[in-house]
């Protein structure tokens, strides 16, 4: 019984892992809860900027591309084990994560991390003590507030940059620090209750594709695709559209 | 740090056990009387009491453990600008550290009622009556009576119960926020898996923490189940608890 | 065709009711209702697989070869020391691991496995795992888990099949194997029936931790939809539901342990007809 079973086990299991390594489909992978960056639209399937810049990338690399949501803190793990090829969710580029993984050239402009609190609370981000600070676990704003405050504050550390925000409208951080491009659309949907505080800090550089070291053709591929967005304006138009920013790569 | 991998993952999660020590602490001296109560609840004749302690009872024994704690965390957090702050309690009730214990409480104080419940009604009733015929007062006929043989009858269940109060433990930090270097064993595992992907050498050695302190839990327990027993001759007491899987929860 | 059943309804109700018909009817919403697939067909086939997997470690707990017995105690004893949470999130990554290593042993160059710098060696060898492969090492892993309390369970009934039923059996001239599958098995569910139900609820709560494996289930949804909302391209704009949805999870799970308790005293009832000790 016992044998028969790995008889049939191991060529099934084979294929699967010859398929995996042989398929032209690439997996991309975003979290699906940081708005507009990657969401879960209201269809229930991933949206955003990054999806867009996602598809569009692929197309211009003649790749069939598919998505896989999957959680922030474990996102470099599942991505060095193999279960996708690419991440695109609102990561920034960073030489601890470059110990682990590869990026792409950069696809979002270094984006000033920004502190917000709700309406009504002075802060002075020079001199921050006794708080609570909310962050999203495992991001640079993470790192950089226990380095900076963690002596003096608490930081609370959230597995999604929504439950920061979510607690933080509910009183229980005293200010979330986060992305600018997170945290704008929630201080202008907010009508008034979360505000901006004391000044931005920029802590990292821009924002690329997650890749693993092994997987230079990808890399190549992708940098080409982007290359070419930039130089024909669509990288700009699409940032224009989700972020109203720009333009960053015309010549 | 250590040369051996062993013996360095044993130090460093030597501190993060302390956190579901303290959640398994914290927890049973609030959740072991309320049990009692709720036990009790459900025996009453008067269906004022007995139906909101069966309720209470049936649901968090009836729900996943998981979703108890999202659940009571989001319903905490939205009271948190009207209730907690005004009255200046927020920073202790919206913390983990308090909220963990709070869930872990009514969960295992459901449970636990359940064993007592069922010990209480498997107290001969003859016994009862004999002691209401004597003219003790209620009160007294359940802390002379029942309760003592309830207690002797339960304890090896509620011995369970506590093992796996203690496992519920690692369940606080997959759902509520993490304070500083405040984490727990799977926490911190999961952390050291991340970083090289040794699966087999983190989660072993969390595994060796959580099996450590379950058999202290069952070997203090069997003390304590030798000395409610003492009145009787060796060969009359009821089998202790032991390690051997016995009870379900 | 939900449109236009919506549209029919829109004729003879309120808008407000109307209004939190189609919220609760949003392309997202049904996702989450999709999604209970994930949650009870990992408690069906988890349930199964917790059956064999009682079943062979009860065999092996009343084996008469000393080895297979001592595997069958270390299984059960198990549980009684490891968390299943802990068990659940291992055993999926060193199953993919050790698959991984087993590949690597063969399709790897030997440079690759000896550099060993990262993990698997090499691309050949590395095993995708998608959200069907999560679902089954997951389904595998409760079953491993409930199996093991199944196999406690399972034990004890065997041992409550009446010896004298047994010795009759063997002094008919049954074989070791008959007497096994033809008494013990046959009789022990109707003993079995009361602690397999418990066991059932177990593993129907330890479902709702489906979402630590990446699997989108319906504790990944509810967190999805209840979260704050800002931006009216992503949906409904809203505060914090997250409450409202996880008292939903919530009550949704009482009302299955209601159903699996009536639908087990049915059971229990037919299985137990026509057997002495039942009454």
């Amino acid at each position: 019984m016992k044998k028969q079973l790995l008889k049939i086990m191991i060529p099934a299991l084979s294929m699967a892992v010859a398929g995996a390594a042989s398929a032209q489909t690439v997996r991309l992978a975003s979290e699906g809860a940081y708005a507009p960056f990657n969401y879960m639209d209201d269809s229930g399937t991933l949206a955003g900027f990054e999806i867009d810049l996602g598809n569009a990338l692929c197309e211009r690399a003649e790749l069939d591309c598919e998505w896989v949501q999957n959680e922030w803190d474990s996102m470099i793990p599942n991505l060095v084990a193999g279960n996708y090829d690419g991440i695109l969710a609102g990561m920034t580029i960073t030489e601890e994560r470059l110990q682990t993984i590869d990026f792409s050239d950069e696809y979002f402009p270094p984006d000033p991390s920004k502190f917000v609190v709700l309406k009504g609370t002075p802060l002075d981000t020079s001199a921050l003590s006794g708080l609570k600070i909310g962050v999203q676990g495992g991001t640079i704003q993470a790192a950089y507030a226990e380095e900076t405050y963690g002596a003096d504050n608490d930081i609370l550390s959230f597995e999604t940059g929504d439950q920061a925000i979510a607690d933080l409208a509910a009183g229980n951080v005293d200010v979330v620090l986060a992305d600018g491009g997170f945290v704008d659309p929630v201080i202008e949907g907010s009508q008034g209750a979360i505000v901006l505080a004391g000044d931005e800090v920029l802590i990292g550089g821009g924002m690329g594709v997650g890749m693993r070291k092994d997987d230079d053709a990808l890399e190549a591929a992708f940098n080409a695709a982007l290359a070419s967005m930039k130089a024909d304006g669509s990288l700009d138009a699409l940032i224009q559209e989700y972020f109203n920013r720009g333009p960053f790569y015309a010549d | 740090m250590l040369e051996n991998p062993i013996l360095n993952d044993i130090a460093t999660l030597a501190k993060p056990a302390l956190f579901n020590i303290y959640f398994a602490l914290a927890s049973i001296p609030v959740g072991f009387p309320l049990a009692v109560l709720l036990a009790v609840g459900k025996c009453q004749r008067s269906r004022w009491l007995r139906w909101p302690s069966s309720a209470f009872v049936y649901a968090f024994r009836g729900s996943p453990l998981f979703i108890q704690f999202f659940m009571v965390y989001s319903v905490m957090l939205s009271f948190n600008l009207s209730h907690w702050k005004p009255m200046g309690i927020d920073w202790l009730v919206m913390h983990p550290l308090f909220i963990g214990p709070v869930v872990l409480v009514a969960n295992t104080s459901a449970y636990a009622a359940e064993i007592f419940y069922g010990a209480l009604r498997a107290v001969p009733k003859g016994q009862i009556e004999a002691a209401q015929a004597l003219g003790m007062s209620r009160w007294r006929v359940f802390r002379s009576v029942s309760w003592p043989q309830a207690l002797r009858l339960a304890w090896p269940a509620y011995t369970n119960e506590l093992v796996f109060l203690f496992h519920a433990t690692t369940l606080v930090y997959f759902t509520l926020p993490v304070i500083n270097e405040q984490k727990d064993l799977m926490n911190k595992a999961g952390e050291l898996f991340e970083r090289d992907y040794n699966a087999v050498l983190h989660y072993s050695v969390a595994a060796l923490y959580f099996l450590v302190i379950s058999i202290v839990i069952f070997r203090f327990a069997a003390w304590y189940h030798t000395r409610l027993n003492r009145h009787l001759a060796p060969a009359e007491r009821p089998p202790a608890p032991s390690f051997k899987p016995r009870y379900l929860r | 065709m939900l449109e236009s059943f919506l549209t029919f309804l829109g004729q003879y109700l309120p808008d407000s009711l109307m209004a939190s018909l189609h919220y609760l009817t949003s392309g997202k919403h049904l996702a989450w209702y999709a999604s209970l697939r994930y949650t009870l067909g990992a408690a069906l086939l988890g349930a199964a697989l917790a059956v064999l997997f009682g079943l062979a470690g009860a065999a092996m707990k009343s084996a008469r070869f000393a080895p297979l017995r001592a595997i069958g105690h270390i299984y059960t004893t198990m549980v009684r020391g490891v968390p299943d949470v802990l068990f659940f999130l291992f055993f999926p990554l060193a199953f993919e691991q050790a698959v991984e290593y087993f590949f690597a042993q063969r399709l790897c160059s030997a440079d690759e496995l000896a550099a060993a710098g990262s993990w698997p060696p090499c691309q050949a060898a590395q095993w995708y795992l998608g959200t069907t492969e999560y679902f089954i090492l997951a389904c595998v892993s409760l079953g491993l888990v409930y199996g093991a309390f199944a196999a406690n369970v399972i034990h004890g009934a065997m041992q409550s099949v009446p010896a004298g039923q047994i010795e009759a059996a063997r002094a008919y001239g049954f074989s070791d194997r008959q007497v096994f599958w033809r008494f013990r098995v046959r009789q022990m569910w109707v003993y079995a029936l009361p602690g397999l139900s418990n066991v059932w609820m177990l593993l129907l709560k330890a479902t709702s931790l489906l979402s630590l494996l990446q699997i989108a289930d319906i504790v990944q949804w509810a967190e999805r939809l209840g979260a704050p909302n800002y931006l009216a391209r992503v949906g409904p704009v809203h505060p914090d539901w997250r409450w409202k949805y996880y008292m939903a999870l919530f009550v949704f799970y009482i009302l299955l342990t209601m159903l699996s308790e009536w639908f087990f005293r049915k059971l229990q009832a037919r299985a137990g007809r026509g057997i002495l000790s039942q009454s």
